[in-house]
């Protein structure tokens, strides 16, 4: 024993054609095997079949398996795509925190394609789904992101979607948003960490 | 001298946290999530072992209850009161933090003498409990 | 109105404020997991004026706008080249070579039959001084190595270094942590005599041969689908430079090429908590290191 020499195939499998049916409805079959080996493989080798967005994430409800999902949820970051974001945003109502957590991480990556969704999430009547839409604004480069801040700051009840937007101004704050955040300071003028988070946000904007 | 781990993905919620509670007193250390909380657990000797987890429910990774259950099946040297804080104040979540295994349960942003005053209780600190009671109290409006 | 013509403005450097280096080393940290304290200011502040200057940006905040919105992530793969140290050598982090010897192989062989295959992957092979790091150890530090056979697979994208892993020539700096005793048994000196300095070392063909070479795309599943059953993956100082979402897809990859009870080994800075939650943490006296269940 000891170690062993090196050959060519040493610890590599070679790859046979006939393992596999790569096709994306055979894959898409896959995603129901009873093996939970073949269900992830197929999740990951659909990263590449566009075609196959909608399936994956529905399949996402009825997974109950943490790895197959996670590779379920790679996949379809992967893809990308308004196809992709529509078929998540129901998540974020889910029940479950593991969905909503994998939505919300996959549709936080995918700025550009959520952001015709942002005036409509940020009216939501669940003030996590709020919260969602504020911190995906902290990804996004967009000439219209300072507003939406700016009206959380102004209109928001919720005083945990405000600290929400506080968190974001005290990466990405501009000189313009400082009104706003002085208003929410009043707004919330009994609440020490609305306090703290104003004046921090106000400190990294490096206003005088 | 008591330590306290800060658990919030939120930067502004842990400085915020941690600012509290290090005027008050104690020294204090934060993670981002459950998983990053476990490994800065793992990371400490007796010496510095945590005597307090303030620790936020909507995390990634792995949230708050989870992270309570997964603390809770560590040997016994890594035990420590846990308060729990949310954003949800409605009963089944103060339930479920408990059935995990926290302590207490405050609902976020918490008020600076409630954090301060629940640490303090749990951490058997009569001093900093005194002080953060009277503090709380001369808060109540009439 | 000027008439002059233009002089070319010389601008004074531009100068990090602790409120600069606070937002700089959040947006670090949640990007990477490395944590810089106010005590590295010197360090990081010299590399955030050289990314400044390099990419003509007229202060930091401009600079750190188009960091944090740059859809390429090109320029922070540059910030994570120049903030984290590079290097590789001999016997690098040897603390989790240690764990391995002292305590993953044991469990990993307590599920074998006598006589069976232990697979060990490292990746990136870099220019070789991590699997060779290995098999010496394996070789020197291991007591029941000879009662299994092992494997050592070792895999990068580069060709170039690949090739050189396979020359095995290696400056003084890359093996001065290497034994003495180790270094005469392994190597042979390069240059005339054993005493030239700053001479290069020659590793023994029997450890090249002893390393199965790969060439490989972490993030391509026609690349890993070919390993199966990893016993014991390192994998440090690689996924730092991936980007959130690659450095998932790369961790997913790993996880289907290990066995069930398989280790995998980060370097220091790095954390599972910011790219999988599929494997769980063991702590072990030399070191803390992930597992796929059981």
């Amino acid at each position: 024993m000891a170690l062993k020499k090196a050959t060519d195939s040493t610890g590599l499998r070679p790859v046979e054609d006939r393992d596999y049916t790569r096709d994306t409805d055979g894959l898409v079959a896959q995603l129901n095997d009873a093996d939970i080996s073949v269900r992830r493989w197929a999740a990951r080798d659909l990263a590449a079949h566009p075609r196959a967005a909608a399936a994956l994430c529905a399949r996402l409800a009825q997974e109950s398996d943490a790895s197959v999902r996670a590779v379920l949820f790679s996949s379809a970051a992967r893809l990308g795509g308004s196809g992709v974001v529509n078929a998540l945003l129901p998540l974020l109502r889910s029940e479950d925190a593991g969905l909503r957590n994998g939505a919300i991480e996959v549709l936080a990556g995918l700025p550009d394609a959520v952001t015709p969704h942002i005036d409509r999430l940020l009216k939501d009547t669940d003030s996590d789904v709020r919260i969602f839409a504020v911190n995906l604004l902290g990804n996004l480069q967009h000439a219209q992101v300072p507003q939406w801040l700016a009206q959380v700051l102004l209109h928001e009840p919720a005083v945990n979607v405000v600290g929400a937007a506080l968190e974001v101004l005290a990466e990405v704050g501009t000189p313009e948003t400082l009104p706003a955040l002085r208003s929410a300071a009043q707004r919330f003028a009994d609440d020490a960490y609305i306090g703290f988070a104003v004046d921090l946000a106000i400190v990294r904007i490096g206003a005088p | 001298m008591n330590r306290i781990l800060v658990i919030d993905d939120a930067a502004t919620v842990r400085m915020y946290h941690r600012k509290i509670l290090g005027d008050a007193g104690w020294h204090t250390d934060e993670a981002s999530n459950g998983v990053e909380a476990l490994e800065r657990i793992h990371a400490q000797d007796d010496d510095t072992a945590f005597d307090l987890f303030v620790v936020d429910i909507n995390m990634p990774r792995m949230d708050g209850y989870s992270f309570v259950r997964e603390l809770r099946r560590l040997p016994a040297r890594h035990q420590a009161p846990v308060v729990m804080v949310s954003t949800e104040a409605r009963a089944p979540d103060a339930n479920a933090a408990f059935d995990a295994g926290a302590n207490a349960y405050l609902v976020k942003p918490a008020r600076p003498p409630e954090l301060v005053l629940t640490a303090a209780l749990m951490l058997g600190d009569r001093p900093a409990a005194m002080k953060a009671a009277i503090k709380a109290a001369a808060g109540v409006k009439p | 109105m000027n008439t002059g013509t233009k002089q070319g403005r010389v601008l004074a450097p531009p100068v990090i404020s602790d409120v600069d280096f606070q937002k700089f080393a959040e947006f670090f940290h949640r990007k990477t997991g490395i944590h810089f304290e106010p005590s590295k200011r010197y360090f990081v502040d010299k590399r955030l004026v050289e990314r400044i200057q390099a990419t003509g940006a007229e202060n930091f905040r401009a600079w750190f706008v188009a960091l944090r919105f740059g859809t390429d992530g090109a320029e922070l793969q540059q910030l994570v080249n120049v903030m984290t140290v590079n290097e590789t050598y001999f016997f690098r982090e040897s603390y989790q070579f240690d764990c391995m010897v002292n305590h993953m192989l044991g469990e990993v062989a307590a599920r074998k039959r006598p006589g069976g295959r232990i697979r060990i992957w490292s990746i990136p092979s870099s220019t070789g001084e991590e699997p060779y790091s290995i098999a010496i150890y394996l070789l020197e530090r291991w007591a029941l190595i000879e009662k299994y056979e092992v494997e050592i697979l070792s895999s990068d994208i580069d060709t170039q270094v690949l090739q050189a892993a396979q020359r095995g020539i290696y400056s003084a700096r890359s093996v001065a942590q290497l034994p003495q005793p180790y270094l005469k048994k392994y190597f042979t000196p390069c240059g005339k005599s054993e005493s030239e300095s700053g001479g290069e070392w020659r590793i023994s063909r029997e450890l090249v041969e002893s390393v199965a070479f790969s060439h490989i795309n972490l993030t391509d599943p026609a690349d890993t689908r070919r390993f199966r059953d990893i016993d014991i993956v390192f994998c440090r100082n690689l996924l730092i430079y991936f980007d959130d979402l690659s450095r998932r897809v790369a961790a997913e990859a790993m996880f289907d090429t290990m066995a069930p009870g398989g280790f995998i080994c980060l370097g220091h800075s790095e954390s599972m908590s910011r790219m999988s939650s599929l494997f769980t943490m063991r702590r072990f006296p030399d070191a803390m290191v992930y597992q796929r269940p059981l």
